[in-house]
């Protein structure tokens, strides 16, 4: 049984990485501050009311599509357009159905990069979100080539993309208004990347407690 | 949201030992909608607040005319939404704090202004700017809505000239708006105000100097730091580092680095014609803003390059921080009749 994500499961996860942003929107701000105007707490803020809003939504592509439209209107500069586009492009993978089993998830998350690779020309190195991202969808992708649970894909999806966010530190920024202020930019992680990896330790910890519920989920 | 950073907002806030931002604000979260809502207020003869906090026309302009549309982060007034009303803006779309707003608000306002001859949408280069302006781009080919873009990057600091993506939008949308708006009103096709619209700006080059920080109105926090004693020429929008840090100088020995590097940038030639705005950041006196100029005038008189029009003033800023940005333009006749035509706006009245 490698289970999948139903309606049921995506809403606990968007809810428990609402919480989790919350709890940590004061240190995503304070990493701001050292590289833009210290607002990014406040912007995940309202991410995540969004995340919580469409947590209700109808049924799984809704819950996706909700949450990516409600996510690109909350007016947070790149960080809300990157990640809306990034919801929306999940919903409109053609994989999207009510249940995603790990080759679902990997695919229907793949496309959600896709639409983001393509609204910016950042890439990993480039000290942005992107760096935490593409190694959290690759690792879907590697839980499907070893056959593991949606759990342990979303496991390693959520320790790739914090080994991402924490690599940036080592990093100068190269894009969006941080890249203005090269060097000092680095010994700081980058608050985007840090938002990812908060997101995805959020899904995959609703996961791990939902397990048991996977194996009924009915469409 | 924002609660644990309420304290530093306002000055009737309780007492707290982190230095009270002094700035007549209400709730951080209110600043935008309050501010959009007081502008409507002022101006309910040019403009008007409709659907979702978007800044249009009074009285929308006739059908067969090209509409243009702008979008960009608040805490940067006059600009963007100051510019809204006959011969300039038909919407302006406001987003949060020096934060770009998302793209569906932007499709709402070009589907609110969108007659039968399109619309130009008018995006400073800013990261989040120019990804909600395409994200938008995208919706509105999908809804089968007519629409073109143009990017302004005429900030000479921020990339070499060989990389014009590099170089940030500025005080350069003044005459983008103007010579397009204008355009726009004569009936002109969309095709014709874009071309307008792209001969301005790539004949427009901006260089910014700063000499104090600005309080983000939302955190309480500075964002960015310099001395006492320094200021920093190429310092963008928001705080964005510059290229050169330097000590003060004063303002003819300032103004004199500044304009060298743009007519160097423009290749300005004796006997042509230039566009000059000297925008004050919002600390800056118009007292220093019309002394910079006089040596900037003083110095084109000397090259014999000839200076057409000017303006002095405050057309963008960002909250309290001490600086100016310095543009000039390159105008044919055509440029010259379209700034000079009539427009009626809160910020800029041309009769």
């Amino acid at each position: 049984m490698t289970g999948t994500i139903g309606q049921h499961e995506l809403s606990q996860m968007f809810q428990n990485a609402a919480a989790l942003i919350r709890e940590h929107h004061a240190e995503l701000s304070a990493l701001d501050s050292a590289s833009g105007d210290g607002d990014h707490g406040a912007t995940m803020l309202r991410i995540a009311d969004q995340l919580e809003i469409a947590a209700s939504s109808a049924d799984l592509r809704s819950t996706l599509h909700d949450a990516g439209w409600k996510i690109l209107s909350v007016d947070g500069g790149a960080s809300s357009s990157l990640f809306g586009t990034f919801f929306l492009g999940v919903a409109d993978a053609p994989e999207c159905d009510c249940a995603l089993d790990c080759t679902a998830l990997a695919a229907t998350f793949e496309a959600g990069l896709a639409a983001v690779s393509k609204q910016t020309r950042a890439r990993p190195g480039d000290k942005t979100l992107m760096d935490a991202l593409v190694p959290a969808i690759a690792s879907l992708r590697a839980a499907v080539e070893t056959r593991k649970s949606v759990v342990d894909a979303m496991h390693d999806a959520a320790s790739a993309a914090r080994a991402g966010a924490e690599s940036t530190s080592g990093l100068t920024a190269r894009f969006g208004r941080a890249k203005f202020l090269g060097e000092k930019t680095r010994g700081h992680q980058d608050p985007g990347a840090a938002s990812i990896a908060l997101l995805f330790e959020g899904f995959s910890s609703a996961l791990a407690k939902t397990k048991g519920d996977t194996a009924n989920a009915r469409c | 949201m924002f609660l644990a950073m309420d304290f530093l907002c306002g000055p009737a806030g309780p007492e707290v030992n982190e230095m009270p931002m002094k700035k007549f604000i209400n709730r951080p979260e209110n600043i935008v909608p309050e501010l959009l809502e007081g502008l409507a207020l002022a101006f309910p003869d040019k403009l008007r607040l409709t659907g979702s906090k978007l800044i249009a026309r009074a009285v929308p302009k006739a059908k067969d005319k090209v509409a243009l549309v702008t979008l960009g982060g608040s805490g940067h007034e006059p600009g963007l939404s100051g510019f809204v009303g006959e011969g300039m803006l038909d919407a302006s779309v406001a987003g949060e704090i020096f934060a770009a707003p998302g793209a569906p608000r932007v499709l709402e306002a070009i589907q609110l202004v969108h007659g039968d001859a399109g619309v130009l949408l008018v995006v400073l280069n800013h990261a989040g700017d120019v990804l909600s302006a395409n994200i938008t781009m995208e919706m509105a080919k999908r809804e089968g809505l007519n629409v073109k873009m143009v990017l302004t990057h005429e900030d000479i600091s921020s990339g070499p000239k060989d990389q014009p993506e590099e170089r940030r939008g500025l005080v350069g949308f003044l005459p983008v708006y103007k010579v397009a708006g204008a355009a726009a009103e004569q009936g002109r096709s969309l095709d014709q105000c874009l071309k307008i619209a792209d001969r301005m700006e790539r004949n427009m080059r901006t260089l910014a100097v700063a000499v104090s920080t600005a309080t983000h109105p939302s955190t309480g926090q500075p964002i960015f730091e310099l001395g006492d004693d320094e200021m920093e020429i190429g310092m963008g929008q928001h705080g964005e580092a510059g290229t050169g840090r330097m000590k003060l100088k004063t303002a003819d020995e300032t103004a004199e680095i500044m304009l060298e590097m743009l007519l160097a940038d423009l290749e300005a030639k004796a006997g042509e014609e230039l566009l000059v705005i000297v925008n004050g950041a919002g600390a800056t006196t118009l007292m220093e803003l019309l002394i910079l100029f006089r040596r900037v005038s003083r110095i084109l008189m000397a090259k014999g390059i000839k200076l057409a029009r000017a303006k002095v003033g405050e057309f963008i800023t960002t909250q309290e921080q001490a600086g100016v940005q310095m543009m000039i333009a390159r105008l044919d006749a055509e440029l010259i009749a379209l700034w000079d035509a009539p427009c009626d706006t809160p910020y800029f009245v041309v009769r």
